[in-house]
């Protein structure tokens, strides 16, 4: 909301400059988000007398002035009504300028001299021609001549911008602010008189400002739903004849963000943006029957609103009517048929509370954001709709001549009984951690016009009971009245505490321990974390080979995704690396090992709670092309299943899991030969391998890529506590071992073979493998490095030929294999 | 030889001089420490000349004896000190050597070990840990999709709230959602702890809002939630806990400042501000010229909050406090538009290897 900086100063005298004010607001919660120096440029305009006046001598309708600036006698030229003899207006003499950077030049018309022009309201505010029936500006007969239009009028000055929390509804009108304003400098609040006589501001609410009036007879009502609008006040205006609104009205309403049209619809905008309380204006005589039926809309039917928009009107939308039909969508815009036109004569004001939820849901499906629904929709003084209305029949009387109808055509199905909270210093202190008297909240309450019994003060439990001004739908309870204490004692005043009491914190979840330590091992093995959307589309399942046969690629679905790149959770980590690698490639990035830990989703299966899709955590890594460069050592290193196998080997060291199988051919995106299934103690864990060619292709990119997911869930419920054994005294022996075996033998057998075979056996490492002579065609050797570790006694060579033989036995056995001599 | 020997000592002492002036000349000849070692056993080896004319001793005349046999040990000691001496000498020439043969050019590059590094965002978050953990704070992680009961209703904030408004949603369903603050992670943490004293804990996670993406908005993104209750905790204790860590993760001069809002599941509530990190609070274009940078939301639990996560407002109060991991870190690098940390740019990445 905009609250302009002079407007807001007509109901409190505030000793600040506007950023000082804008600044306190701020920090009492009613935040200026912006503070604009709105300027219309307008300079030189001055008020003139008009001394003489003559008819043009050829040009009809047109006639010739001589006007007093004080400083000069100006002759011109003028066709606008009230150019008269003795009037006095403004001037803009030759050199003036008005908005837009219009400048004022003298000028002939046909053949007479015209030494500037007299300025309308629309030129002064716009720099745009004067509107139709738009008359020349009348200043008072007192004014004297050459006074600055800018000393005339509110053109120039500081417009807040506010960014209101949703539950400021009562800052929603610049007196609600003026009264936030008002409690901080602790200076008294000025209301209109209207508004005053109705206790506008009072802890219980307005009342009737006209409480003897009868009600108004001619029209009748009906609001046969009283849940989506409990209080409808229509007040009569009548004998109005159309004007524009005055100079200052017009331009705080532009300062207020809105634009002026004419003198009534302006007043119920102008008294809306002062109180909060939106009002619209029917043109009486339009309204069939002079009946107003507040109900729900009918299936079909539909509204011209005001802006000229045939809109079909949702179920469930409450609608002013008459008995022809609607004529306005209640809380939210007026109908175009009963609007207030040039020849509108009476006018019904309707000052109405409509349900919150009702008005948003409604505004929801209209997708129509107007000034009044973003206030309905938060809550309103439901006690507020008679004096605000007399107020602008008020305004509308004086400035437009109508008549106000004393009384109002009113339902009112509201229980306002003001609600009354008992506040506990106690409470007070146990929240803030400061202390604060009794006396100090009841002050502070007073402020900002709440009501404080006294006669609940005890002096061993301190209370103070408070009725709260039905005004403020935002306190409810008794911690709303604390941070209304808080935020006017200021909340940097409390200082500054230390949570009592020494706790052990960090990390105790086993899961995030290991997934830390996870991370610092793919970092030392030269990996780069990335981070990818979790949010990817049907088409990144796909490109993967991941089909509806696929559960990855059945993913959850969003309901309304912002597009369809982002349209479903992914079920793998997989997709959106592939992307980075991708993306990287692009930018010619020779190589990179990512990989990320996150969460994959799949749909709800029926044991899941509330139907929550089911999350896992993934470990997913990607690699392509040269990870280390040649260098003069040696290189370069290139990312391949080999390179990410190791890096899994290290992983799966680190959490101590040793059971693990590699069982040939992952299915999709991986290359089938190229690809295997990641077992630990018998179950899949994750896969590995090279991508597919076909998805290459798919995903448009040049190079191999080698991909990993491993399941953290899966690894997690592996690890288990590890002893240790005390080292041996005795010295490990390395011996060599080299066989040929097959070539369709995998040598993950052989390895595997001799572990489980061997006595003594620390370990075995592969060394080579070799194919060329004088290896037989089809076969291979592999030689390995046999590290026994004796335990009780040294090994002699007996017991080392013997375990060798023993091994070899077995691989004749099992793997077809011949010793390499 | 016996003859000779017996013929007269003054002609064998006249032989061992001579002898000795031979060896000496052999030993200092000598290049290598095989060369000297052929010496040392030429006259000291068990059949060396030396062992031979100790051996001929006992042939000599008694008054003889002594005399010749001081010599021979004389020579016998003279000799095996010089071999010593050379072999010392041949040993430092031959390190020397070794070391000239084996130096190397120290200017050339090491063995290559690429570095691999944390992403931006677990390193803000690993220092948050950290930071928070010092003062008590558990890691709780929370469930991604929610239910719009723990998302919203939960947390005060019913069916056609307007608070609603403050995030846009994804949904699954018309009950299920990707939780648009990690908040809903306060109800899942109370309810684990089934009212055991005191709650601190930390929430950090993904969030999810219909936000299109720009410099500063992603559909996907960090916050980290704190909640803290016990039989005391109060807002002034909040401030302590806030303070602490933004001068631990932006710097003591920091300061901070709490400025009232609004969050349906807290009240009090507020706003943090810290004093801009890029301008020291004199007003740039990153704080829009207020030298105060909004960083996170904060206050106390609401009571229903509490009670709706089995805690009874009337005997504990708590505060939380919740922030997008993504703008500290951002400001903390001074990382100016967020589609940077989700576009995993290698270039990008591998300025945030190391500490």
């Amino acid at each position: 909301m905009r609250v302009p900086w002079k407007w807001l100063n007509e109901y409190v005298n505030l000793p600040w400059d506007p950023q000082e004010a804008a600044h306190r607001l701020t920090m009492a919660g009613v935040c200026v988000e912006e503070l604009i120096y709105d300027e219309l440029g307008v300079t030189s305009v001055v008020s003139a007398r008009i001394m003489e006046v003559e008819p043009h001598p050829t040009r009809p309708g047109q006639k010739v002035g001589i006007l007093d600036t004080g400083a000069e006698k100006l002759q011109i030229v003028s066709g606008a009504p009230g150019f008269e003899k003795g009037n006095i207006t403004l001037v803009a003499p030759p050199g003036a300028c008005l908005p837009g950077g219009l400048r004022i030049e003298a000028r002939e018309v046909d053949g007479v001299l015209s030494e500037g022009m007299v300025v309308c309201s629309n030129e002064l505010l716009t720099g745009q021609a004067p509107r139709p029936l738009e008359d020349i500006i009348l200043l008072p007969a007192g004014t004297s001549p050459g006074v600055p239009a800018s000393d005339l009028f509110e053109l120039d000055d500081w417009v807040m911008d506010l960014d209101l929390t949703v539950n400021y509804s009562h800052c929603l009108g610049i007196l609600g602010v003026a009264m936030e304003a008002a409690a901080l400098a602790r200076r008294p609040l000025k209301l209109p008189e209207v508004l005053a006589r109705g206790q506008w501001a009072g802890p219980h609410g307005s009342r009737d400002p006209e409480p003897n009036a009868p009600g108004n007879p001619e029209f009748r009502l009906d609001l046969p739903e009283p849940e989506a609008c409990p209080r409808y006040v229509g007040k009569l205006v009548e004998d109005v004849r159309f004007a524009y609104s005055p100079v200052n009205m017009e331009r705080r309403l532009m300062l207020a963000g809105q634009r002026p049209l004419n003198l009534v619809v302006d007043v119920t905008n102008y008294v809306m943006l002062e109180t909060g309380q939106p009002l619209h204006a029917f043109d009486a005589d339009q309204i069939a029957d002079n009946t107003i039926i507040v109900r729900s809309s009918k299936p079909g039917e539909t509204l011209v609103t005001l802006d000229g928009i045939e809109r079909e009107l949702p179920e469930n939308t409450i609608l002013i009517t008459d008995p022809s039909g609607p004529i306005g969508i209640a809380g939210i815009m007026g109908g175009k048929h009963t609007e207030v036109t040039k020849n509108t004569r009476r006018v019904l004001i309707e000052s109405a509370y409509f349900d919150p939820l009702t008005v948003r849901l409604a505004s929801q499906k209209l997708k129509l954001r107007t000034e009044a629904a973003l206030r309905f929709e938060k809550g309103l003084d439901p006690t507020a709709q008679t004096a605000v209305a007399e107020r602008a029949a008020a305004l509308i009387g004086s400035l437009a001549g109508g008549m106000p109808v004393p009384g109002y055509t009113e339902a009112n199905y509201l229980d306002i009984t003001p609600k009354r909270i008992l506040l506990r210093m106690q409470t007070v202190e146990r929240l803030l951690g400061t202390r604060i008297s009794a006396e100090t909240c009841r002050e502070i309450l007073e402020r900002v016009n709440f009501q404080v019994d006294q006669d609940v003060f005890h002096a061993q439990a301190p209370s103070i009971a408070v009725t709260v001004p039905p005004r403020r739908v935002d306190i409810h309870g008794e911690v709303d009245l604390v941070e209304e204490v808080a935020r006017h004692s200021g909340y940097d005043s409390f200082g500054t505490g230390d949570l009592s009491g020494a706790v052990p914190g960090g990390i105790t979840d086993p899961k995030l321990l290991c997934v830390e330590k996870i991370r610092d091992l793919l970092v030392s093995h030269g990996g780069l974390e990335c981070i990818t959307n979790s949010l990817i589309s049907r088409e990144d399942l796909a490109r993967l080979g991941w089909d509806s046969d696929d559960p990855r690629g059945n993913p959850v679905p969003l309901q309304h995704p912002l597009s369809s790149e982002e349209s479903v959770l992914r079920t793998g980590i997989i997709p959106g690396l592939v992307k980075v690698a991708s993306s990287n490639i692009r930018s010619g990035i020779q190589g990179m090992f990512i990989w990320e830990v996150g969460r994959v989703f799949f749909p709800a299966d029926r044991s899941s709670d509330g139907g929550l899709p089911l999350e896992t955590t993934q470990i997913g890594l990607v690699s392509y092309g040269v990870l280390k460069p040649k260098t003069w050592l040696g290189g370069p290193e290139e990312a391949g299943f080999y390179h990410m196998k190791g890096v899994i080997h290290s992983l799966l060291n680190l959490l101590g899991i040793s059971d693990v199988k590699y069982l040939p051919k992952a299915g999709m995106p991986f290359h089938p030969g190229r690809s295997a299934k990641i077992a630990a103690h018998m179950s899949t864990v994750g896969e590995i391998g090279d991508l597919h060619p076909a998805c290459l292709k798919e995903l448009d990119i040049p190079v191999p890529v080698t991909a990993c997911w491993l399941s953290l869930d899966g690894l997690l419920s592996m690890v288990k506590p590890k002893g240790f054994v005390p080292p041996s005294r005795l010295m490990p022996v390395e011996r060599d071992l080299a066989v040929i075996v097959p070539e369709e033998v995998p040598g993950g057998e052989v390895v595997e073979a001799i572990r489980q075979t061997g006595r003594h056996l620390d370990s075995v490492a592969l060394f080579d493998v070799w194919r060329k002579p004088p290896v037989p065609p089809g076969h291979k050797s592999l030689a390995f490095r046999l590290v026994y570790q004796p335990t009780d006694k040294t090994l002699t060579e007996e017991d080392l030929a013997e375990d060798r033989e023993r091994i070899m036995e077995r691989l004749r056995k099992d793997c077809n294999a011949v010793l390499r001599s | 030889m016996q003859e000779s020997c017996a013929s007269g000592m003054d002609h064998d002492l006249r032989d061992l001089a001579e002898l000795e002036r031979l060896i000496l000349q052999q030993i200092s000849e000598s290049s290598t420490i095989d060369e000297l070692e052929g010496v040392r056993i030429r006259y000291l080896g068990r059949k060396g000349e030396i062992s031979a004319l100790l051996k001929h001793i006992g042939n000599l005349a008694p008054e003889q004896r002594p005399v010749f046999g001081a010599a021979v040990n004389a020579l016998r000691d003279k000799v095996t000190q010089m071999i010593a001496a050379r072999k010392a000498e041949l040993d430092r020439e031959a390190l020397e050597q070794s070391l000239a043969r084996d130096t190397i050019d120290v200017s050339l590059p090491g063995e290559v070990f690429e570095l691999g590094g944390l992403h931006p965002l677990t390193k803000a978050l690993r220092e948050i840990t950290s930071i928070l953990s010092s003062m008590g704070f558990t890691v709780y992680e929370s469930r991604e999709a929610e239910t719009d009961d723990m998302n919203f209703v939960k947390l005060n904030v019913p069916k056609g709230h307007p608070a609603r408004d403050m995030q846009e949603t994804f949904y699954l369903t018309g009950t299920t959602l990707l939780r648009t603050h990690t908040s809903p992670g306060q109800i899942r943490g109370m309810l684990a702890l089934e009212g055991k004293l005191p709650v601190r804990f930390i929430v950090p996670g993904r969030v999810y809002r219909r936000d299109q993406t720009d410099a500063s908005h992603h559909p996907v993104f960090f916050q980290v939630e704190g909640l803290a209750i016990d039989a005391d905790v109060t807002f002034k204790q909040l401030r302590g806990v806030i303070s602490a860590l933004m001068n631990r993760f932006f710097g003591q001069d920091v300061k901070i400042r709490l400025r009232p809002s609004y969050f349906p599941f807290t009240e009090p509530s507020c706003e943090v501000d810290i004093s801009c990190v890029f301008c020291k609070g004199e007003g740039c274009s990153v704080c829009g010229n207020s030298g105060y940078l909004e960083v996170a939301g904060a206050g106390m639990v609401h009571p229903q909050v509490l009670i709706n996560g089995g805690y009874d407002p009337e005997e504990v109060s708590g505060f939380a406090f919740g922030f997008g991991l993504d703008r500290l870190a951002m400001l903390k690098y001074g990382i100016d538009d967020i589609r940077l940390l989700y576009g995993n740019d290698k270039r990008f990445l591998s300025q945030f290897r190391g500490l």
